[in-house]
């Protein structure tokens, strides 16, 4: 039997499935259906990188994102350096990276090195830390070195957990508020309606990213203060289109029916016709997500946000901005900027494949 | 129509008096002593209270958010932290700057984004549609800032065509990359959108109809299936300027224009609370303005809007 056929048998096993199988949800649908977009199965698993890449940033990073070597500031990619690795003295605090530029002299345990101020000065073998017996090590950086002599490649690494971090808790935090407010609304219109709309309007009215850079000035800088910033302001499209899907499903047959029974409200709401709402809500919150990690950006770009030594993406494009206008080293901007387009860039992609997942319809 | 406008304007202030709330409990959560502030930390407690007196920040909530509100009503938004000067004359003086850099971009990215929907829908699925739709999802995806960087970089730096700071009385040059910037985020979306209300339209009988008639591609594409799909592109486009009002602040930052957006960003680094608040309300009821006259119109273009 060729490849080919097998292919196409297991493609109609496939459509078969799909087919005569009545007992699977509208999810395991959606599924199959996004399944088969890829470039939404691109966007998902250059998510699922990114979330392994924040997760094991430790490992992966071939640096501490905060180690400074000032000796080795603003270098381009690809710089290798030689420096000795010290023991320090006092426990607990980190050993230290000594930049050199090579060994002047060697007089049993002291080692005379020549700086990179051209100083001479000497350090006893006990106390250097060498992996194979060498003394000085090579250390490399691909994508060159910050104004403090950190590595670029390594804070980038350790950038993504603040992004995906701020990006996910402030886009739970907004569809949270979105669903209460959106289902009041939608469920018991009326006079509720009108005050949550009114309320939906007036914060529609501010530009997103003026209220989230005034609230977070009002909170002070830090990271909850910017999922709460990005959260309070991001409901409002959530809030819309859960009101929108209730003014639908509460026409329905099955509503009407648990109305019939004489199920509360409450309970209605959350078991009969939110979960019938989801699909909508997860796509919003795709985009969403999208908004909030190029908000989270925009904050760190101002100063506020996630405070240094911390990385972040926004920070570092602000670091490097500065280079750009002196027009060298213009990877410091260039290279977070590229990184956030990435994830953003994914996160869209996912979005659009989900939309047109839960909604066929849609889909020309 | 008129109990439409009448009804519609109530809304709007409506709407304004809540724009108003929000922005006086923003600065009235805000931790520390505006009359510290003012005066700086070296100030002496009489002077100190002396202002907290002139402010009305001892009065109890009630009072000083009447006050508030009356003085708003009445255009005073107090005085800037930092340059001690008018709240809303600093503004009013930003603004035409910020208003030439926000249509000419409105304008600019509405006629390019329609016409790369245009041409996507109608190539639908061949390589010209997947790079055009993939380039309004990179538009979508980059924030203002990063692109606006990566503009500076590219055609200011490098290729050295357009400056990278100043304001248009130098020279018409000094538009070029502020405008394009702004320009990105809503063309993307129009593009997207107008491909999509295209192609709706494009499966519609009487395109079909008039196909089969015989008609040129262009007449089909222009007069048939366009000018039945520019409906959601309109609405795009009127929320796209909610979009160029939000973004003008970074691109304003960092072609150094001298706008309200400089202004925001600039009082945002100097924590001079007045004037962020009097930009962000201002921001607030321009957008709820502009809305108002775009509600008008739509009602005056489109018969089932009077109706409802």
């Amino acid at each position: 039997m060729t490849q080919e056929n097998t292919e196409n048998i297991k493609r109609l096993e496939d459509s078969f499935a799909m087919l005569d199988d009545k007992s699977h949800s509208l999810w395991y649908y959606s599924w199959k259906r996004l399944k088969r977009n890829k470039l939404a199965m691109i966007g998902l698993w250059t998510l699922v990188l990114l979330v392994i890449i924040a997760l094991f940033a430790p490992v992966i990073a071939p640096f501490d994102p905060n180690l400074q070597i000032l000796e080795f500031a603003a270098k381009p990619i690809g710089f290798e350096g030689d420096v000795v690795q010290v023991r320090q003295q006092s426990g607990n605090s980190e050993d230290k990276f000594v930049a050199v530029k090579s060994i002047v002299s060697e007089d049993g345990d002291k080692i005379v090195f020549k700086g990179y101020d051209d100083q001479e000065f000497s350090i006893n073998r006990p106390e250097i830390i060498s992996d194979d017996g060498k003394i000085i090590r090579k250390v490399k950086y691909y994508l060159g070195t910050d104004r403090f002599g950190r590595d670029v490649l390594s804070r980038l690494i350790y950038g993504s957990r603040v992004s995906l971090t701020v990006g996910l808790i402030s886009e739970s935090i907004a569809i949270f508020i979105g669903i209460i407010l959106g289902s009041m609304a939608g469920f018991f219109r009326g006079k509720t309606d009108a005050v949550v709309m009114w309320f939906v309007n007036v914060i529609f009215a501010f530009p997103a990213i003026l209220l989230i850079i005034a609230l977070s000035v009002v909170l002070g800088k830090g990271l909850w203060q910017a999922f709460v910033a990005i959260g309070l302001t991001g409901w409002v499209d959530i809030a819309r289109i859960v009101r929108g899907q209730f003014f639908s499903l509460r026409e329905t047959d099955f509503v009407e029916a648990t109305k019939a029974i004489g199920f509360k409200p409450f309970r209605i709401m959350i078991r009969h016709i939110l979960p019938n709402a989801l699909g909508p809500v997860i796509v919003t919150g795709t985009v969403g997500l999208a908004a909030a990690i190029i908000f989270e950006a925009s904050l760190s770009f101002l100063g506020l946000g996630v405070q240094p030594p911390t990385a972040s993406w926004g920070q570092m494009i602000f670091d490097g901005y500065k280079y750009i206008v002196v027009g060298t080293n213009w990877g410091l901007a260039v290279f977070p900027s590229i990184a956030i387009m990435i994830t953003v860039f994914a996160v869209n992609l996912l979005g659009d494949g989900l939309r047109d997942a839960f909604d066929p319809k849609l889909k020309q | 129509m008129w109990s439409y406008i009448l009804r519609n304007l109530a809304y709007s202030l409506l709407i304004i008096f809540g724009v108003l709330t929000v922005t006086f409990f923003l600065l009235y959560i805000l931790p520390g002593d505006p009359a510290r502030m003012m005066l700086g930390q070296r100030a002496d407690v009489a002077s100190v209270d002396a202002v907290r007196e002139e402010l009305g920040l001892n009065k109890p909530l009630y009072v000083q958010y009447a006050r508030f509100m009356t003085n708003a009503f009445k255009g005073d938004l107090g005085r800037s932290y930092a340059t001690n000067r008018n709240v809303v004359t600093t503004i009013l003086e930003k603004f035409p700057a910020t208003a030439l850099l926000s249509f000419s971009a409105l304008f600019f990215s509405s006629v390019i984004g329609v016409l790369i929907g245009i041409i996507s829908a109608v190539k639908k699925y061949t390589f010209t549609d997947n790079a055009a739709m993939i380039f309004a999802l990179f538009g979508i995806s980059i924030p203002s800032f990063a692109f606006g960087l990566i503009m500076a970089l590219v055609f200011g730096h490098l290729l050295k065509w357009f400056p990278i700071s100043g304001y248009i009385n130098d020279g018409w040059q000094y538009l070029v990359l502020p405008m394009v910037t702004l320009a990105l985020r809503p063309m993307a979306i129009t593009a997207r959108i107008t491909r999509s209300s295209m192609l709706e339209v494009m499966n519609q009988d009487y395109v079909r109809t008039a196909k089969a008639k015989g008609l040129s591609q262009g007449k089909v594409v222009f007069k048939h299936t366009l000018r039945n799909a520019l409906n959601p592109v309109v609405t795009t486009i009127s929320a796209s300027l909610a979009a160029t009002l939000g973004g003008v602040f970074f691109i304003e930052y960092i072609f150094n224009w001298p706008g309200i957006g400089l202004l925001a960003v600039d009082a945002i680094f100097k924590l001079d609370f007045p004037m962020i608040q009097g930009t962000v309300l201002f921001s607030a009821i321009v957008f709820v303005i502009i809305n108002f006259f775009v509600d008008i119109v739509y009602a005056m273009l489109d018969p089932k809007v009077k109706l409802s």
